[in-house]
């Protein structure tokens, strides 16, 4: 019985060094760990990928898929708990299909070595908006502009590490459409979610609490990589022994996390988030700048 | 502030969508893997173009992939791209099925904005 991690066959071109096996248990992890910081498992995943000498626009298109799953299990809790505010999302996935489906195609034909830059690049701008705010556990007040009250974009969640109910009123929902584009872009060319652009642009632009926040994120990364797979799909760049071991391994470890996500306080989710971002963007850097 | 108990029903309904889908598209995605391994003795991961995902459009790609099943024409990759399709079908029904309650509930505001997604990503799947 070969059950190995390692494929024996590694040295032919057409497969890789590591099997589906091994797919699955590193994506338990990455959709754990993805999940509890609202980055979604393919963002971690995408890198340990092409540390397997896995082609990235490969890597990229599998984990346009396993997001779907990492997004939809983990949102379907979230939606039923009514932390997710379900009304924002509609109004922002309509920029972020938009911004997935010119990036998706911007990716299937440009050069694979800028895309290890900027997925680094991308993942810095992330840290970078958090960084600074690591304080606020809640926006606190919020003055609402009209276009944000014409679309209800507000709600209340009960939070248990608080123990309180949490009501919000979001603003700047024009300025927060274009930063969804933004991330829409970036998603649908990177293959990642953007699950940590879109969380700096709820909570720093739409000023959602933390935790509306990343579920919402959540929500919204599902439909945005659907749309980024449509175009992969049109390339053949989704392969099924890849895409699915991820799917299910992301899956499993999602639904984990999100399980526990409620009994963390923001903060601790927030230090997990920046230290994995980091980690992340050392690999593509190092991969983009040996990359023969 | 808090929801209005019609808003609760659609986000049970949502809730619902999604975890069927990822569950049963889980479940036959392990199944495919299983069925792979007995087929090859192995569980390499192979790039050629018979083990992609790809066709004229994607509805049309479902639409072979279903009908592969029921004809009993399937093969172990058959089933991992069956799992895979209804994968990616599942937030697209969540999308449908919201456009539907805001028709119901005439919302004319939230019909627009889904309607919206519901258009462009239906021809995102199928215009190539």
């Amino acid at each position: 019985m070969n059950l190995k991690f390692m494929s024996p066959l590694a040295s032919n071109r057409e497969l890789t060094l590591i099997n589906m096996l091994g797919v699955l248990i590193i994506s338990i992890f990455a959709g754990f760990l993805g999940a509890l910081t609202g980055l979604g498992g393919g963002s971690i995943m995408i890198p340990v990928l092409v540390a397997f000498d896995i082609p990235v626009k490969y890597a990229i298109a599998a984990s346009m898929v396993t997001i779907v799953a990492t997004s939809s299990g983990s949102a379907a809790s979230y939606v039923r708990e009514r932390i997710t505010n379900v009304k924002a999302a509609f109004y922002l996935e309509m920029f972020t299909i938009t911004g997935a489906i010119i990036g998706a195609t911007i990716t299937s034909f440009i050069a694979p070595r800028y895309l290890y830059f900027f997925f680094a690049a991308f993942l810095l701008t992330s840290f970078y908006g958090l960084s600074g705010h690591m304080k606020e556990e809640f926006p606190g007040e919020t003055r609402q502009d009209r276009f944000s009250r014409w679309l209800q974009l507000e709600g209340s969640y009960y939070d248990q590490a608080a123990r309180k109910e949490v009501e919000y009123k979001m603003t700047n929902a024009h300025l927060g459409g274009l930063g969804m584009f933004i991330a829409g872009l970036a998603a649908g060319m990177l293959g990642i979610g953007a699950g940590a652009f879109k969380v700096s642009v709820h909570e720093l632009i739409l000023k959602m609490p933390s935790k509306v926040s990343s579920t919402t994120s959540n929500f919204i990364i599902g439909i945005t990589a659907l749309a980024g797979a449509s175009v992969y799909f049109a390339s053949g760049l989704i392969f099924v022994g890849l895409a699915a071991p991820m799917a299910v391994g992301t899956t499993v470890g999602a639904l984990v996390g999100g399980r526990i996500l409620n009994r963390f306080h923001n903060r601790v989710i927030r230090y997990l988030f920046l230290v994995i971002v980091f980690a992340l963007i050392v690999q593509m850097l190092y991969k983009g700048i040996t990359l023969q | 502030m808090s929801k209005n108990p019609s808003e609760e029903k659609l986000d049970l309904l949502i809730s619902y969508i999604l975890i069927v889908g990822v569950i049963a598209s889980v479940l036959i995605e392990a199944t495919g893997i299983f069925e792979y391994y007995y087929a090859h003795r192995d569980l390499d991961i192979v790039f050629k173009q018979e083990f992609a995902l790809k066709g004229t459009d994607f509805f049309s790609y479902a639409a072979q992939t279903i009908q592969a099943l029921f004809v009993g024409k399937w093969t172990p990759v058959t089933v991992l791209a069956f799992g895979l399709v209804l994968l990616l079908i599942t937030p697209y029904v969540r999308v449908l099925a919201s456009v539907v309650y805001f028709g119901l509930v005439r919302n004319v505001k939230y019909l627009s904005i889904t309607l919206f997604v519901l258009v462009i990503l239906t021809a995102s799947l199928i215009l190539h």
